[in-house]
């Protein structure tokens, strides 16, 4: 030890003081000597002298100081207590059994509060299992559970795909394409939009909500909160959207200097992605590209974006800003389409079989989701109510469907007894036609006119449109005898034509006739 | 609405269970929509509600059409747990279908892990009488076993198909009734009695 020598210890007397201090403390047999040490050294002496005095008083103060020291002290005492007998030899023992005595007395004291601490722990922790409990028993009626062990952030993208299911066909998870409608509709004006970060209990509390699969209107919330939820799923992800085993070939691709080269092998690795990391990553840069295209009014171009989103999509600015250069070439047919949630009770079921049958497949896949939730353990009140109601638009929507089917059906049945009964009145034509209009004539004047006037307009209007309006009122015309104009007029053939134009040219000359006698 | 809990009417949910093709669907429909189906086909699950009378007391009827058939066994608990009434439908021309409510009947117990859940054996088809297989005498002994009652239904003629129905009904009614006097004899939770009483009245 350098320190050791006389020199030094002139130099630095405060270090050598502190070095004397430790051994002292290290080593008990050592103090006699340090007490020469002090004495017979004078040049260190005064300076020493106070330190150790001022350490010692310190160390005394702590001795004889508050009961609250009490544990420093129990470290120090083995070394203080040698230091303390060169100074304070008589009292310094009965001061030590005094409080050696106290200790006990505080320390079986500090043992009770101890013991009554554990007591309220105990008490603590069987409020806290109470409390669980409740919060047990409110989970299993609120399914605040699902967020634990079905989470949609924070998952593999299969699974978050499979917890958040969108039921319209496009496999994302439902927060992406939420997140990216909002964006699309609201966000690409906004400066700065995916610079700015939103608070993050604001979406920390988004994905709550959407962990738990509670009902979500983004519109509550603004632009930045809604991309850095975005941000945060994207993050979240245990693998990067390029997985784990392209993503170097995805860098290389990015890297390669011929834009034509470079094109064709980022094509190539996107298309070696699975399915649904194609999907995301086709939608992602699909959207980040719209946004770029506004980058007069959102001030994001292509460097700040990939700046912005390189470390969310744990890649390099270098490979997301070739992607967003080549997205209409990787991604030509994506298509960001809104995702429609299924229909509630309270919603209007759709009249157009084509509607009903989209949305009868929208509930059976989200009946099946609500199934396989159920079966994994998620059950309460709520969510057999909506079991029960969904099931219940899908009744309806198949019997709509069925009733759809079978109107059509008879529409066609309707149209081909039409032909046939056509056919067959062709021929009964001529024997029936006077018959009816006779009794027609029976009928009063007033109801004759009209209809006369009618038909009159109606044979002048193409066959094809009289059919129309007919085959629908060909049942009950068939019944009634009371509408016998309608029937020629109806058929296409010129015989049928003429036959009903007769009869007309009759009628008016009968009606003439009528007028004149009046 | 929350205002008012008198103006929000009861709703009872019902179960319909039994093999497949003894009539379950035909019961529903005959019930919801005064129609007889005849063409058969196998339902997987539907459900309806109805705005209905009881006693005067306008409800709600949930009814729940289950598949008969086992390949639908898996969604078949989700449903059960969620029923507060069954009616168990087998066919008197078929004993196939009778014995097979022997099962039923121990799953919904299992299931809802009550033995008075309200609960109604229905013998159906009974317009069929000279294709029956399963005695009256046989099948109201059962349901004596069971302590539950015992109907024959035709849902062609719409013969008991209210009665069905609206029995099964009271006696919902009457389960809930109970509970809510026992809870409220509790009277413990002010909330859980409020809550009873939304669903109540």
């Amino acid at each position: 030890m350098d320190f050791e020598s006389p020199d030094v210890m002139k130099d630095f007397p405060g270090l050598y003081a502190s070095e004397i201090h430790k051994t002292k403390s290290n080593d008990p047999e050592y103090s006699d000597d340090a007490e020469k040490v002090t004495k017979k050294d004078i040049l260190i002496g005064k300076r020493k002298d106070k330190k150790d005095k001022k350490d010692k008083e310190r160390g005394y103060a702590a001795l004889e100081g508050e009961s609250s020291a009490e544990e420093s002290y129990e470290v120090r005492s083995p070394s203080k207590s040698k230091k303390s007998k060169s100074f304070k030899f008589p009292t310094k023992s009965r001061e030590k059994r005094e409080k050696s005595r106290e200790k006990d007395k505080e320390v079986t004291e500090k043992k009770k509060d101890k013991d009554k601490r554990t007591d309220k722990k105990i008490e603590k922790d069987k409020e806290k299992c109470k409390l669980e409990k409740k919060e047990k028993r409110i989970k299993s009626e609120d399914w605040c559970d699902i967020g634990e062990v079905l989470p949609i952030f924070g998952v593999s993208l299969k699974l978050a795909i499979e917890h958040g299911r969108c039921h319209d066909g496009i496999d994302l998870p439902v927060p992406v394409r939420a997140c990216i409608e909002y964006i699309e509709d609201y966000g690409l004006s906004f400066e700065n939009v995916y610079k700015v970060s939103g608070p993050k209990s604001k979406v920390l509390h988004l994905k709550k909500l959407y962990n738990q699969r509670e009902h979500v209107n983004l519109l509550d919330y603004d632009v930045p909160t809604v991309t850095s939820l975005l941000k945060m799923f994207l993050r979240d992800l245990p693998e990067p959207v390029f997985t784990s085993d392209l993503l170097i070939r995805f860098e290389e691709a990015g890297a390669i200097l011929n834009v034509a080269v470079r094109e064709k092998h980022l094509k190539i690795l996107v298309g070696n992605l699975p399915e649904s990391n194609r999907l995301l990553l086709s939608w992602i840069i699909v959207h980040l590209y719209n946004v770029t295209l506004n980058e007069r009014c959102n001030k994001m171009n292509v460097q700040n974006i990939a700046l912005c989103l390189s470390s969310t999509l744990q890649t390099s600015q270098r490979l997301l800003t070739s992607l967003l250069f080549h997205c209409p070439a990787l991604f030509p047919n994506t298509v960001l389409e809104h995702y429609v949630y299924p229909l509630t009770s309270t919603s209007q079921l759709p009249d157009d079989p084509e509607v009903m049958e989209q949305e009868l497949l929208k509930q059976e896949s989200l009946l099946a989701q609500i199934h396989s939730e159920m079966n994994v353990g998620f059950i309460s009140k709520q969510r057999e109510e909506l079991l029960w109601e969904v099931q219940r638009i899908i009744t309806q929507l198949k019997r709509k469907l069925k009733t759809a089917h079978k109107d059509r059906e008879m529409l066609f049945e309707k149209i081909d007894e039409q032909h046939v009964e056509e056919t067959v009145e062709n021929e009964a034509e001529r024997s029936t036609t006077p018959t009816i209009s006779s009794e027609a004539e029976v009928q009063s004047e007033c109801v004759e006119e009209t209809r006369v006037i009618e038909t009159d307009a109606t044979a002048e209007a193409p066959v094809s449109d009289a059919k129309l309006s007919d085959s629908s009122s060909c049942e009950k015309s068939s019944l009634k005898e009371v509408e016998p104009p309608e029937v020629p007029v109806s058929v296409p053939e010129n015989k049928l034509l003429n036959n009903a134009l007769a009869l007309l040219q009759i009628k008016n000359t009968f009606l003439n006739n009528l007028k004149e006698s009046f | 609405m929350s205002k008012k809990p008198v103006t929000q009417p009861a709703l009872h949910k019902v179960i319909m269970v039994g093999s497949g093709g003894v009539g379950k669907s035909a019961l529903t429909l005959q019930f919801m929509y005064d129609e007889f189906v005849e063409d058969y086909e196998p339902t997987k699950a539907d459900s309806y509600r109805k705005k209905i009378l009881l006693d005067g007391e306008e409800v709600q009827i949930d009814i729940l059409d289950t598949a008969g058939q086992e390949d639908y066994a898996a969604i078949r608990d989700n449903y059960f747990r969620s029923g507060e009434g069954f009616l168990c439908i087998f066919s008197i021309t078929e004993d196939e279908s009778f014995q097979a409510t022997q099962d039923f009947r121990e799953q919904i117990l299992r299931v809802k892990n009550d033995e008075n859940i309200p609960f109604l054996l229905v013998g159906n088809k009974c317009d069929l009488e000279e294709r029956r297989k399963v005695t009256y005498q046989e099948a109201s002994d059962r349901a004596k076993q069971w302590g539950v009652t015992y109907v024959e239904t035709s849902a062609k003629t719409r013969e008991h198909v209210d009665k069905v129905f609206f029995d099964l009904m009271r006696e919902i009614r009457a389960r809930k009734m109970e509970e809510n006097k026992t809870n409220n004899g509790r009277g413990k939770d002010k909330n859980k009695r409020k809550k009873i009483k939304c669903v109540i009245l």
